[in-house]
């Protein structure tokens, strides 16, 4: 037989089963987001690092411009501090996709190579493939359109293009996947590489550590003997451990969870608000089990325990469609990022924190308003009658005594302040999820208006790169005369290396793919037409600037964010150059670049030499012109590698990030619900407590159109608090949300900007849900009869 | 005139002195008050309001504590017992009973009987029915056990808050005002229930605005403006 306590509670819970309902309904929803960013985060970061562990990456490579051969090769391995050590050569081409041109890597393996470093793992076909063939990444063939049999069209060194068979498929996951990079990603042998015209030259020196703490020492001690022994090693390349999008990865995780987490709090504060209504009107029988001999830790016991059985229901509902989200969101970002889910197990930590979240959140957090009840004094709790025993003797209360208006709004101002703790609990609960509205629309408004702002600094509609520098006169000319194109401007953009002043090489962060942790020196006019360059500090370029530069963001920080007017190294071909930063400038997408004026770079390249056009033009098929452009520029004998037009630029910038400013607005419509529900459920509470109250007021003639007005107000005022909280609130968390997503895509913080359509939107939502939650308790309240109210207990 | 129990009393009010602070200043709600109640006695206290009944009520109870002086109630110092010893040992040794009853309204009359035995685990747990039913079967409402309160007149909620208060077997029974809701006829039938225990030996406390308590009250003590004015025996 159970025991009376308990049968109270569980028939308590049953006669407030809707707002019970509400209660389990937003823990749970919150905590399928907590679980399912938990099963993701665990899984998706363990498994990234696992899977670029496992191709056992080079921790640096070495580019050695004449080549290592085999003697060389043997040698290096004896070297203080060498694991292991092998060659390989890496070729940028191009590929001819549905008559576009497309960015092609090449990675030339020696068919001897014993693949210890560098792995990758072929998923069909066989290593080594063919002469006349290649493998392709597996997640390049949404880029180069092909399978398996199929032909590709890949460009030599001279523009003539050659056919080449794709044998299979192999599976990479040190590379950025290759649809983000929009490159394909080739695997042959030297000799299929000279079939393509290029000449093999094992380059890349490519090494692991005995120590993997001293990598950078390592691979200059082993430069600095290579140079010594007349080798020519003019870059060393030693990316971070990690997947290159795994910092990213990390970081998105970590904020959703961050929200999610947030919403599981609103929730425990949903729960808070309504037990703390429940047992405010339970407070007289509080007082009488008092009376029978209950003691403060029986109540608190008893009150704890509904609590923590509401939460685990709550937790038992949200695990299943947790677990099914949070695997389903592992094996979309595991395609985003190409990697192979090996270990689906949870670590020990996912449970436990699920379950820790889903019943110990609201435990806590309902604590406060249980220990004020359980630890009531009988007398006080007997005494009560709604109508809070110190009211009229507050500070507040006699300050808003003085006040002066309309009646019915005075009364309900001065209400409001009567439950100053459910006051509080309603108003956080409105301004938690209009701050994380609100902030999710001010981020996806700043999002757009800051790529936006950033793509129209780039004034031009194309640029075009070229696989080498060549005299600007001939491309210029030939590009300015394709029809349509109305002005265009050379560019000579080279890579190069952060060195220190002395003119040691350093090392760069740069991954295999080439793009990611690259750096370039590029020279361009200081009256460029084509860029308008957002200044930070210090200054732009001016003519006769022949030893300044100008960083970006990026560039900046590979430098250590040197301070304006201080002198920088930066080593391009192994030669550092010594250059003395006059401004910096936040440049949206973009590698890490250091601009420089074109005549600086003339002891770098010889004079008028450029690799780069930037042009803008008219008319309605930019495909067309763009096509002409190519050819024309071909036609000088200069080969020409891609041509990214500015909008695919942005598509490329915006894609990546968007997505997660909009799961960002979903999240917080769910809280934006939970806090309307939270207001509802105060409302509910506060017309049961008050019941006698109206009676009396009814008795003295109020009419039940007056008591509705004055439930309505009530809701309406607390609806407008909470929303002014709310806006307060957003502007610092919507900053921080753009700190972290323009650091995390450019290294820059997302400037703030409001979206007033984000405020209306909100102040709308909770001004009608506020009237509507509040309707059905103010109803109820005007339909009671004097006799209702007076005889309720 | 004061009228000194003969027999050991069970309630002992030393020197009882209560003020409460207001915003119009100190209230002194009783000053100086001595009461002595044995057990087997039934004693009314009486009163207008604000003369300090419920306080002194409260003081007896543990409800309240008195500003200074000592309250007594089976050799336990009640003024100086520790808050949280105070609910255990109110479920053991008081039984209290209401104006509006304070029945728990989601608890059938025969679980709220045996709500105070399951608080203070008194009885053990497979008599509690048995107990619960035979108390509600003193007070004659054993058929209404499976009922809720709300189900029931305020004559059965009162009689199912007497067999509550009864629950734990307590040497002291309180009750303010517990005709107060009550027609004259279900009153009396209260009235002879507090009767009947003081004569099995409980020490029977009761608040009340009735006057003329001939026929069931021992002693009826009148307050006035905090002090005991009168304190006489009631003719049979």
């Amino acid at each position: 037989m159970s025991r009376p306590r308990t049968v109270k509670i569980v028939r308590d819970l049953w006669a407030a089963r809707g707002r019970v309902t509400v209660m389990v309904l937003a823990i749970a929803v919150a905590l399928t987001g907590v679980a399912a960013l938990l099963v993701a985060r665990a899984v998706i970061t363990r498994e990234a690092a696992a899977a670029y562990a496992s191709t056992n990456p080079a921790a640096a490579t070495l580019d050695v411009d004449d080549g290592v051969d085999p003697a060389l090769l043997a040698a290096v391995r004896t070297r203080p501090g060498i694991a292991d050590a092998t060659t390989r050569q890496t070729v940028t081409t191009r590929v001819l996709v549905d008559g576009q041109w497309r960015r092609m890597l090449l990675f030339v393996v020696d068919p001897a190579d014993a693949l210890t470093i560098a792995k990758f793992r072929v998923e069909s076909g066989s290593w080594p493939p063919t002469d006349d063939g290649l493998l392709i990444e597996r997640a390049a063939d949404t880029i180069l359109r092909a399978g398996t049999g199929d032909a590709l069209m890949v460009a030599g060194p001279d523009g003539s293009t050659t056919s080449i068979r794709v044998d299979g498929t192999v599976y990479d996951p040190a590379l950025a996947p290759a649809a983000q990079e929009r490159s394909g990603y080739g695997y042959l042998t030297p000799t299929a590489l000279a079939r393509l015209g290029f000449t093999p030259v094992a380059d890349q020196l490519k090494i692991t550590v005995t120590d993997r703490s001293a990598v950078d020492s390592t691979a200059r001690d082993l430069a600095a003997w290579l140079t010594a022994n007349g080798h020519v090693v003019h870059e060393i390349q030693a990316p971070p451990f990690q997947h290159p999008h795994q910092r990213q990865t990390n970081a998105v995780t970590a904020l959703f969870l961050a929200f999610a987490a947030a919403a599981l709090v609103l929730a425990a504060v949903l729960v808070a608000a309504t037990l703390g209504g429940m047992l405010a009107a339970q407070t007289r029988q509080i007082g009488a089990m008092k009376t029978v001999g209950a003691t403060t830790g029986q109540l608190l016991r008893m009150y704890l325990t509904a609590t923590a059985a509401t939460a685990v229901v709550a937790t038992l509902l949200a695990v299943g469609p947790g677990l099914l989200a949070g695997y389903g969101l592992v094996d979309l970002v595991g395609t985003l990022l190409n990697i192979d889910i090996a270990d689906r197990s949870l670590p020990w930590w996912v449970p436990v924190g699920i379950v820790a979240s889903g019943v110990g959140i609201p435990v806590l957090v309902a604590l406060v308003p249980i220990l004020r009840a359980a630890r009531i004094t009988v007398r006080a709790a007997l005494d009560d009658h709604g109508t809070g025993g110190r009211v009229g003797l507050r500070r507040t209360d006699r300050w808003l005594a003085r006040l002066r208006g309309n009646r019915t709004t005075l009364l309900a101002v001065r209400n409001l302040t009567r439950r100053r703790g459910r006051l509080a609990l309603t108003v956080l609960l409105l301004a938690a999820g209009g701050a994380l509205f609100t902030a999710g629309l001010n981020s996806a408004t700043a999002w757009r208006a800051w790529v936006d702002q950033g793509m129209d600094r780039r004034a031009y509609d194309a640029e075009l790169q070229l696989t080498e520098p060549v005299l600007a006169e001939p491309v210029v000319a030939a590009a300015r005369a394709v029809p349509g194109v109305t002005s265009v401007e050379a560019v000579l953009s080279v890579a190069a290396t952060p060195a220190d002043v002395a003119g040691r090489v350093e090392v760069q962060r740069t991954y295999p793919d080439g793009g990611h942790g690259s750096f370039t020196l590029t020279g361009i006019r200081p009256d460029t037409a084509m860029v308008r360059f957002d200044v930070r500090a210090g200054r732009w370029l001016r003519a006769g600037d022949r030893t300044a530069v100008v960083l970006n963001q990026d560039a900046a920080s590979r430098l250590g964010n040197p301070a304006i007017g201080s002198e920088v190294g930066i080593a391009v071909d192994g030669r550092a150059g010594r250059w003395r930063v006059v401004g910096t400038v936040a440049e949206v997408g973009g590698p890490a670049t250091a601009y420089t004026i074109p005549d600086a770079m003339t002891p770098i390249i010889a004079a008028d030499q450029v690799n780069a056009l930037r042009y803008r033009f008219d008319g309605t098929d930019p495909r067309a012109v763009t096509d002409r452009v190519e050819t024309a520029v071909a036609g000088t004998g200069a080969t020409v590698v891609a041509t990214m037009p500015t909008t695919e630029l942005r598509n490329a910038v915006d894609g990546h990030v968007v997505i997660f400013v909009y799961v960002l607005v979903v999240l917080a419509a769910l809280m934006a619900t939970v806090g309307l529900l939270g207001l509802a459920s105060a409302m509910s509470i506060t017309v049961i407590e008050r019941t006698r109250e109206y009676g009396i007021m009814q008795a003295i003639g109020a009419t039940p159109h007056t008591i509705r007005r004055l439930v309505l107000t009530e809701g309406a005022i607390t609806g407008i608090i909470g929303c002014l909280v709310a806006i307060a609130a957003g502007i610092p968390l919507s900053t921080m949300i753009g700190d972290l997503l323009g650091n995390l895509s450019f290294g820059l913080p997302v400037p703030l900007r409001i979206a007033p359509g984000g405020l209306g939107a909100w102040l709308l939502l909770v001004i009608t849900g506020a009237i509507g939650a509040t309707l059905t308790a103010a109803q109820r309240a005007a339909r009671l009869t004097i006799r209702e109210t007076l005889t309720y207990q | 005139m004061n009228i000194a129990s003969n027999n050991e009393a069970v309630l002992a009010v030393r020197s009882a002195t209560k003020v409460y602070a207001t915003a119009g200043g100190d209230f002194p709600a009783l000053r100086e008050v001595d009461l002595r109640v044995a057990p087997g006695e039934f004693v009314t206290i009486v009163g207008r309001s604000g003369s300090g009944k419920t306080t002194l009520l409260n003081l007896l109870a543990g409800i309240d504590r008195p500003t200074s002086g000592e309250v007594w109630v089976g050799g336990t110092g009640v003024h100086a017992l520790p808050e949280r010893r105070l609910a255990a040992w109110r479920g053991r040794t008081v039984g209290l009973v209401f104006q509006f009853f304070q029945l728990l309204p989601t608890l059938t009359v025969a679980e709220n009987v045996m709500l105070p035995m399951d608080f203070c685990d008194t009885v053990p747990a497979r008599q509690r029915r048995s107990t619960a039913m035979h108390l509600l079967d003193q007070v004659g409402i054993a058929e209404q056990a499976e009922k809720l309160p709300a189900a029931l007149s305020g004559g059965q909620q009162q009689r199912a808050a007497i067999a509550r208060a009864l629950a734990n077997d307590p040497p002291v029974i309180l009750a303010d005002e517990p005709t107060g809701n009550l027609d004259s006829t279900t009153a009396a039938a209260v009235l002879d229930l507090f009767t009947g225990l003081a004569r099995a030996g409980k020490a029977v406390v009761m608040v009340t605005h009735e006057r003329d308590l001939s026929g069931y009250a021992d002693r009826q003590v009148t307050l006035a403006d905090g002090r005991i004015d009168t304190d006489l025996a009631v003719p049979a």
